[in-house]
């Protein structure tokens, strides 16, 4: 990346705002909330009662406050729960019928919308605030019986299928803010991938939050059904505001026999400036399921945004030989804390895991690794293999690593590693030499530091990631 | 739910009134949560409060010992001691050494040291600790022979609690070598709970192992804090046990330039033993080194736990820090958790650490069996090897073969 684009890219440029009128709940979190969000959506009376369960259980959770980085209190009360683009509350039918301003904003987060975009191939599930906005490539998805849609569409056309999945791998009482997102989630992306079939695509959803004073709450199934496969993204952008926002979404996967699925996020919330005033609490929960055997998830993530990260995509092996793997990039700077990781649970027999972390940390920012393995007695002939490298940007930063390790089966092996350094001074040397200035010659270093997690990216996501990785690294050195 | 202990400050004999509102005040901190479940993160992986209720009715404090004094010395090697009988001190021999250098005690309750973190059982020893010693080293002398401290345990303890505090303070340029050798032959069940001290002043050096003589089925805590001064080492021992519940809690803070510590242990367990080591190294000052390095080899129902922490402070540059745990699972109802963890705050240091559980190499086997080596003779020699890495390091040749034959090995 050249200089010139650096500065360009300096600040935050998804910071910006649209205009736009929205319809919203009232604020707080009560049941007349929930049955105002379940309402609009015209949701059935099984889906209310799903989340008004959800909230009872929520009134005896408790906040967790194991984590490391520590916020303030979050006035739940103090929240809105749904906002929506007035001009969708009729669903739009084409991309006309969508409010020329939001697709301004869409145009100028590059998310391809527009139908002449084509060329691009990506399948793209749009949510704006709360909503899903657009969806396109319906026709030639539908043709092979591949179902790509906003959750609230499945609700109703597809009941079955969520009923059958929706919650059975977080279930209702899982946690504080998975039990949160269960009784008021707005809206978000269903997949369901019919047997036998590879999705001829990449599927995409672009998450934004707009309006001030909301929390995003979006819930994801994927469902890949016998021998069929689908990559899928996920990228997230939020104005600049100086309050915390909160996101606490939940991503279902759920793979059946011989399935494969690829989970991408490229995370770049507002992080904050850099006194650390505003940015975006990413409390997410994300876990799939090997139900099959021979089924595979894959999880790769670069988080650059938000303020605080929370998150531990994870795992569970049911399925004889199925694979679990997570890669991951996090970098933080200025105050930013990360706190993410993974949780492989070995049950079935011949299960293999792989996780690779790489933490980076710069300004006065924390960044953790937290990760569980565990092998329980009836996996046997299971591995993992763990690696968790570090990098610190001077020294007010901290980066910390805590895997949790739990070996039942004696057939099974586990290996973790991990190592944490500076940036080698004669590599800077050796490019400063070659003509490259320090902040070149840092994001190449770190670029190559990263290789094995932006190898696993789709095409068009590695290149953004790498000038993520660049931006977000601005001003850390020197 | 019926508790299943009953601890009182009263049962402690000599008690000053202000002694007396300390402790009643450390037992009411204590009281509040009782005895750690896995809710602390100390103890993630052991909930020691459904161990003990399940195997203790009403564990109380009101033990008074014996005055019996019969015990064996070992023959192998030439050694001073302490004989210290359920946590008191009762007799001490320094016969190699210059008794003018030698400082040797009762533990002093007035100037006690006390640490109140999230371990609970820190503040149960706060309230009930009594007996124990302080040893104390003078500047520049250096011992000649180990030290063993036997630690025996009379066969009336039964559902008590034993609880006491050590100190050891080595003054600049002192040395030794000490031997915890834990001894009983009781087959009730006990809890001891025991709170180590270590000053280590500048350039000393200790060295301290942990073995116990015989199985037994009492369930044992050691808190040891040791803090460390400039250009000092500590290396920490613990060797297999059979004990039926182990935790060491092993707090080292390497407070000046150029400190030095390590923490070596190789386990071999079986039954339903479980042995738990938590270190924290806490590195405070730049120039530090520490390494530790954990083997386990389990066999029938036996865990074995390693929660192991390396703490950068921000300051702490130039650190290099090593941590490594590797365990061996002979059966499937073994149980080995690690949590290897890396808190770092400095940026020119060299962490890293590694942890491997799984299986014996069945090529390794397959290799000694076709060399006409009997499958379990197989087996045999590569435990030994796994964990003679450890054995290797240990100090002093005639030291290193008792405790090498002590093992069975």
């Amino acid at each position: 990346m050249k200089t010139e684009d650096l500065k360009n890219s300096k600040e935050y440029k998804y910071g910006f705002t649209t205009d736009i009128e929205n319809i919203r709940a009232p604020k707080g979190l009560n049941e007349e909330t929930i049955k105002f969000i379940s309402n609009i959506k015209k949701e059935p009376k099984w889906m209310l009662d799903w989340r008004l369960k959800a909230y009872n259980r929520l009134k005896v959770l408790k906040e967790p406050d194991w984590q490391k980085p520590k916020y303030p209190k979050i006035n739940y009360q103090d929240l809105y729960y749904y906002s929506a683009p007035k001009s969708s509350s009729e669903k739009p039918k084409s991309l006309d019928d969508i409010d020329p301003k939001i697709l301004e904003t869409y145009k100028k987060l590059g998310i391809p919308l527009d139908e002449q975009k084509r060329l691009n191939g990506i399948a793209v599930d749009a949510v704006f605030d709360s909503v899903s906005v657009a969806t396109t490539f319906k026709d030639e998805l539908t043709k092979k019986g591949i179902i790509f849609c906003s959750i609230s569409e499945a609700i109703q056309k597809h009941p079955d299928l969520v009923k059958k999945y929706l919650g059975s791998v977080i279930p209702l009482s899982d946690h504080y803010f998975a039990t949160l997102n269960s009784a008021v989630f707005t809206d978000g992306s269903f997949v369901y991938i019919p047997p036998n079939t590879r999705c001829p695509m990449e599927l995409s959803t672009y998450f934004r939050i707009n309006a001030s004073e909301t929390g995003q709450f979006e819930r994801t199934l994927i469902i890949a059904d016998k021998g069929s496969y689908v990559s899928y993204l996920e990228g997230c952008t939020a104005p600049m505001r100086d309050e915390n926002q909160l996101h606490a979404a939940n991503v279902e996967l759920i793979a059946l026999d011989d399935a494969e699925i690829k989970y991408s996020t490229v995370q770049n919330w507002y992080p904050g400036d850099e006194n650390g005033r505003g940015g975006i609490y990413n409390f997410v929960t994300k876990r799939g399921a090997c139900r099959g055997k021979n089924s595979k998830i894959s999880w790769t993530q670069v988080e650059t945004g938000s303020a605080i990260t929370w998150k531990y995509p994870s795992c569970i092996l049911q399925g004889d030989n199925s694979v679990g793997e997570f890669y991951s990039i996090a970098i933080t700077n200025n105050h930013q804390k990360a706190d993410t990781g993974t949780k492989m649970i070995h049950l079935g027999k011949n299960t293999k895991s792989k996780i690779i972390s790489k933490g980076i940390s710069a300004g006065k920012a924390d960044n953790m690794y937290r990760g569980l393995v565990q092998i329980k007695n009836k996996a046997s002939n299971s591995r993992n293999y763990t690696q968790c490298d570090s990098l610190l940007m001077g020294n007010k930063c901290g980066a910390h690593t805590i895997p949790y390790i739990k070996n039942n089966n004696s057939t099974s092996t586990i290996e973790h590693e991990a190592t944490t350094t500076k940036i080698n001074e004669e590599q800077l040397y050796y490019c400063n030499q070659r003509g490259l200035d320090q902040e070149e010659a840092v994001s190449l270093i770190v670029n190559g530091f990263c290789k094995e997690v932006l190898q696993q990216l789709p095409m068009e996501f590695a290149v953004e990631a790498q000038k993520l990785v660049a931006i977000s690294l601005e001003g850390s050195v020197g | 739910m019926k508790n299943f202990y009953d601890f009182k400050v009263d049962n402690i004999i000599g008690l000053s009134s202000k002694e007396k509102e300390f402790r009643n005040k450390e037992l009411d901190l204590f009281d509040k949560n009782g005895f750690p479940n896995k809710r602390e993160e100390a103890w993630k992986f052991t909930d020691l409060n459904t161990i003990l209720s399940k195997n203790f009715t009403n564990i109380t404090n009101d033990y008074i010992s014996l005055k019996e004094k019969k015990f064996e010395l070992i023959k192998e090697f030439d050694h001073n001691y302490l004989f210290v009988l359920d946590g008191k001190l009762v007799s001490n021999e320094f016969k190699f050494e210059d008794k003018n250098k030698v400082s040797i005690k009762e533990y002093d309750y007035e100037k006690q040291t006390f640490v109140r973190n999230q371990n609970s059982l820190n503040l149960l020893n706060n309230a009930l600790a009594s007996g124990g010693y302080s040893l104390e080293i003078s500047k520049n002398y250096k011992f000649r022979k180990p030290l063993v401290v036997y630690n025996h345990f009379s066969e009336s303890i039964k559902e008590q609690i034993i609880s006491y505090k050590n100190s050891l303070i080595l003054n600049e340029n002192s040395e030794i070598k000490i031997l915890n050798y834990t001894d009983t032959n009781s087959k009730n069940n006990f809890f001891v709970n025991s709170f180590d001290c270590f000053k280590l002043k500048k350039d000393s050096s200790l060295k301290n192992i942990f073995i116990n003589k015989n199985r037994c089925n009492c369930y044992f805590h050691n808190y040891q804090k040791s803090d460390l001064e400039h250009n000092t080492t500590l290396d920490n021992y613990i060797l297999s046990t059979g004990l039926k519940f182990n935790k060491m809690d092993i707090e080292i803070n390497l407070n000046e330039e150029h400190a030095k510590s390590s923490v070596f242990s190789a386990l071999s367990l079986s039954s339903d033993e479980h042995q738990e080591i938590k270190s924290s190294l806490n590195h405070n000052s730049k120039n530090c080194q520490s390494y530790q390095k954990i083997k386990n080899v389990l066999n029938d129902q036996s865990r074995g736990v390693y929660q192991g922490k390396i703490f950068v402070k921000q300051e702490a540059q130039k650190t290099d820090a090593y941590q490594l745990s590797k365990a061996l699972l002979l059966n499937d109802n073994a149980e080995f958790d690690a949590k290897p963890e890396l808190e770092i705050y400095a940026d020119d240091v060299k962490c890293s650490h590694g942890s491997t559980s799984g299986s014996i190499d069945l090529d390794s086997i397959h290799y000694l069996k076709s060399r006409g080596i009997p499958e379990k003779k197989a087996y045999q020699m590569l435990i030994n090897g796994f964990l003679s890495e450890i054995l290797e390091k240990l100090p002093e040749d005639n030291l290193k073969k008792f405790l090498i034959e002590k093992l069975g090995r």
